[in-house]
């Protein structure tokens, strides 16, 4: 499946007509941009979105059961899904330059002018000096470094529970003489829009109804969230079965709507959201602790999971969070549709979250039960804040550094001042020499994140989703200009379980068995271990975190701890007010390994890292039960989320269900977080690679997210059928 | 009882596996324990490094069997309880032939019992009566191997005693021990018409927890080659 980038791009060089007209459209948008050179932000925001919006929604189609389809248009404004803020797709405008010659003036005009003005060259140009050192280039995908920088607000989780109780009049009173007055028109614009399209009907009533006052009906409703969604460039639901369950159950008691006819129209929104693909996005919550109208919103749940199992597609992220207590029925309902293979939902045990959540936010139960995963699996405080991801880190590379003096061996530059590897003569050396390497690259990725926002928060009020956060309507600030209650970021860290690993070989074969001294081990991985494949078995054979084996597992948690507690440290200098890790996972895992050398717990130069908190690639080999055990050891109580990938065989299922049941839920009591589940036999695996195009119905979970395997990168492909199956 | 078992947790004896997360050796989850040691010799055998007790070094390095302690088992075993205690599993003693190391299979089973672990064992019943009724209270369930029903056959396949079999099979009925039977499909050994009214009779019979037939299958192959064994002939 495409990205939503590539979707829109695909269609602007899809023939030259196309292409000249999302040419003028960037060209309209630039000379209006200019035009606007000196005017209030406010104004520019909702002067150019206007002019967006009108390109960027497209007609209904013939099934769609609720009005809204957006197309991205080359040069514009958003949040995150085309880039932040006022963003220019260079990518795509080169593609179609060079599909079509005839446009070069054109295009280089764009590119030109765009080039250093867009908000993310901004944030760039921003970064001081000393952060801008730790953090050479922004090309995680393709260039070698520890850390790297990213763009965007993610993951923001709106008030939808405010919008439906407000509706478009009641928001557009409380927003009238704020920076986000701009909302309801714009809305309301789209909305008409819409209305001139369809025939008289049920979309036709809703889209009437929702022009005005608050939401009748759960069809009003989802029109009213999915459209402004849409508008907000925000595709993280938040809890939705606090927000529907009301609607849901009133419009069965009172015979609007039937259970049938209920899920249809959810199969329909959840057919929606794939046409807005993004599959690291787009996540529904239902269940957890601190529901107030707990019976309806298990009707909600219920109806959610139903849709997803009739749907089977990785649109949305459906997620249950669960507790003791709760209604039964949600989580054999969810056990169900993951034993069918949805991968979905995801599993959040709020049991341990919610106190975990309490511990590394500094705050209060009741408000740690508005813990909302989004994206990966990064939490944000509901609606109550921001948490952008906006940092990436390879933990191992950065021991890689340390053992080279502190210069990145593939690139040459010099990251960190460590001492020569000759220089390292106790474990601690090795130790000390990794956190000198990483610990700067975190506080200037903090920098970085804070930095990001002040600048993005000088260029425009993101109105849609200010409007929907609390505190910023209130107080008439943004949402990252301090308006949100919470102003956080977060850190994706990769290579944490390599990293341990690595760090426990070294401490057992060279400084215990010393078998080998660090020099030699690390010319050994400069070679890749050509002609020390004796060395290599020797590290592989060194226990592994993932075990429950107590050395190994042991280095994963001082590891963990270490990157964990140093993070949470950065927030306070860097003004946020919070900033964690989180170990999630799309496929970095997959791309910062390519640029990784070979690491001395065996694995070779350029393979994958191990995905989120798991153990490397078959790594575990002491049963599901020593895995589930090796998890529960890495404190919840210091980041911001880690996902926790397991792929069980069919045999689980069926007369094992039982089996499968217990083994879950002692996970979950013993103190586990949260599962991300794919049901899929290696014989299916395999026979997708061989024949593709017979198997685009199997979904996997790669990390934090799922996705079709035939869609899948072919390294990736391989990188998951060599995970451990259960 | 805990007098013995304090002196038997330095015992120890040659396991070639543990498998934590067993779905298919019991009731719920379990960890099965593999002893080294078997008096059998079983044509179609899928695990011929059970069969002498000694560890072995296979052609390609690979070593068949550990010493264990007691202690360092139990260390495994008891690190799944909460999974035993949610799904009704426990530990499952297997082999080879577990009570070949009679001693280290006592302790086994007796420090699992003393400390609230459900406890299976696999035994092809040729066993000496004694030590059997020795490990009877220790045992919640027996997985009981019925691989022939005549005597000659069981002799000529197995090299076993049928009527030893047979009559500790009768001893542990008669103690009221819970027994599963596990009985092996071989082709052109006991998939015959006789064999499978045999299994059905002995289902009916009301005496057995339940009756398990087990496919054949071929997984154990290349063990031979690496052990430097011929490979089975019997199909």
């Amino acid at each position: 499946m495409k990205t939503l980038t590539e979707l829109s791009r695909d269609y602007a060089v899809s023939s030259l007509t196309t292409w000249q007209s999302a040419l003028s459209q960037a060209e309209a948008f630039t000379n209006r941009f200019c035009e606007l050179d000196g005017i209030p932000v406010v104004q520019r925001e909702a002067t150019l979105l206007a002019q967006q919006f009108r390109q960027q929604f497209l007609p209904m189609e013939r099934n769609d059961g609720v009005a809204g389809r957006v197309r991205y248009p080359l040069v514009g404004f958003s949040p995150q899904p085309m880039g932040m803020g006022f963003y220019c797709d260079f990518d795509g405008l080169e593609q179609g330059l060079e599909r079509y010659p005839e446009t070069t003036d054109r295009g280089q005009a764009l590119i030109n002018f765009w080039r250093g003005r867009t908000t993310e060259a901004h944030c760039r140009a921003a970064l001081p000096p000393e952060a801008a050192r730790h953090l050479p280039s922004d090309a995680w995908f393709t260039e070698s470094g520890v850390g790297f920088p990213l763009y965007r607000i993610g993951g923001s989780t709106l008030d939808y529970g405010k919008l439906v109780h407000l509706g478009l009049d009641g928001l557009e009173t409380v927003t009238r003489h704020t920076d986000f007055a701009h909302v309801v028109p714009l809305l309301r614009g789209t909305i008409d829009f819409y209305i001139d399209q369809v025939d008289d009907g049920e979309v036709s009533r809703s889209l009437k109804t929702v022009r005005h006052g608050p939401p009748e009906s759960f069809r009003d409703a989802v029109q009213l969230i999915w459209l402004y969604a849409l508008h907000a460039g925000s595709w993280n639901y938040g809890r939705l079965d606090v927000v529907l369950g009301p609607f849901l159950e009133r419009d069965l008691a009172d015979g609007v709507l039937t259970w049938d006819g209920a899920r249809e129209l959810t199969c329909q929104w959840w057919r929606l959201m794939e046409t807005v693909p993004c599959q690291y996005d787009h996540r529904v919550i239902v269940g957890g602790m601190g529901r107030p109208e707990e019976a309806a919103a298990d009707r909600f749940a219920l109806l959610a999971i139903a849709a997803t199992r009739a749907t089977r597609s990785n649109h949305p992220q459906l997620t249950l969070r669960f507790h003791e207590g709760q209604n039964t029925a949600l989580w054999e309902r969810a056990i169900d549709a993951i034993g069918e293979g949805c991968t979905f939902p995801m599993l959040y045990n709020d049991d341990v979250n919610v106190p975990a959540v309490a511990k590394a936010y500094s705050i209060g139960r009741n408000r740690a039960m508005d813990y909302t995963p989004f994206g990966c699996g990064e939490y944000v405080l509901g609606h109550q804040g921001i948490a952008s991801p906006n940092g990436v880190i390879n933990l191992l590379k950065g021991l890689e550094v340390a053992l080279h003096g502190g210069v990145d061996p593939v690139t040459g530059y010099r990251v960190a001042h460590v001492p020569a590897v000759s220089q390292l003569q106790s474990f601690d050396d090795v130790w000390r020499a990794y956190r000198r390497v990483v610990e700067p690259i975190v506080t200037a990725l903090a920098v970085h994140q804070a930095t990001e926002y002040r600048v993005a928060a000088r260029e425009a009020p993101f109105g849609f989703i200010s409007a929907l956060i609390s505190g910023c309507v209130e107080n008439n600030r943004s949402a990252i200009g301090g308006g949100a209650v919470y102003l956080g970021g977060s850190l994706e860290t990769y290579g944490n379980t390599n990293t341990a690993d690595s760090l426990h070989v070294i401490d057992e074969l060279v400084f215990k068995q010393r078998v080998v001294s660090l020099p030699e081990l690390v010319e050994a991985l400069d070679r890749d271990f050509e002609g020390a494949s004796e060395l290599q078995a020797r590290c592989r054979a060194v226990a592994k975190y993932g075990n429950d084996e107590g050395l190994a597992d042991a280095m994963a948690q001082k590891v963990h701890n270490h990157i964990c507690r140093f993070t949470r440290d950065q927030a306070k200098p860097a003004g946020l007010d919070s900033y964690l890790v989180v170990v999630i996972n799309n496929w970095a895992n997959t791309v910062l390994g390519r640029t990784t050398e070979a690491s001395a717990e065996g694995r070779r130069a350029g393979e994958p890292l191990a995905n989120g908190n798991n153990p490397s690639s078959g790594a575990d080999v002491n049963g599901v039960t020593a895995f589930l055990n090796s998890l529960v050891r890495l404190d919840p109580g210091i980041h911001a989320g880690a996902v926790q990938n397991m792929k069980f065989t069919k045999d689980w299922f069926g007369e094992m269900r039982p089996k499968f049941d217990a083994l879950l839920r002692t996970y979950f009591a013993q103190g586990g977080t949260q599962a991300m589940i794919s049901v899929v036999s290696r014989e299916d695996l395999e026979a997708a690679l061989r024949e593709p195009e017979k198997w685009g119905h199997l979904i996997i979970r790669v990390g934090g997210f799922s996705i079709r395997f035939v869609d899948l990168p072919a390294d990736a492909q391989r990188e998951f059928l060599t995970r451990t199956f259960n | 009882m805990v007098a013995h078992s304090n002196q038997s947790s330095h015992l120890s004896g040659i396991v070639f596996d543990i498998q934590r997360t067993s779905l298919h050796d019991g009731p719920g989850l379990r960890t099965t324990v593999f002893l080294k040691g078997c008096p059998l010799r079983c044509a179609w055998c899928h695990n011929p490094e059970s069969q002498k007790i000694a560890p072995q070094t296979g052609q390609s390095g690979k070593v068949y069997g550990q010493r264990m302690s007691v202690d360092t088992v139990m260390q495994v075993v008891e690190a799944d309880r909460g999974f035993y205690e949610s799904s009704g599993g426990g530990l499952t003693l297997s082999g080879g032939e577990p009570t070949v190391q009679f001693g280290f299979c006592l302790a086994l089973l007796q420090r699992a019992k003393e400390s609230g672990i459900h406890t299976v064992l696999d035994t092809c019943g040729q066993v000496d009566p004694n030590n059997l009724a020795e490990l009877i209270p220790w045992v919640d369930l027996f997985h009981f191997d019925l691989k022939l029903s005549d005597n000659q056959g069981l002799r000529t396949w197995t090299g076993a005693n049928g009527n030893l079999i047979e009559a500790n099979l009768a001893m542990l009925e008669a103690c009221g021990s819970k027994i599963v039977l596990r009985c092996p499909i071989i082709p052109g050994v006991n998939d015959t018409r006789m064999h499978a009214a045999f299994l059905d009779t002995m289902e009916a019979s009301g005496r057995f927890e339940r009756v398990e037939r087990l496919p054949y299958h071929t997984s154990g192959l290349p063990k031979y080659a690496d052990l430097g064994l011929p490979q089975p002939t019997f199909v």
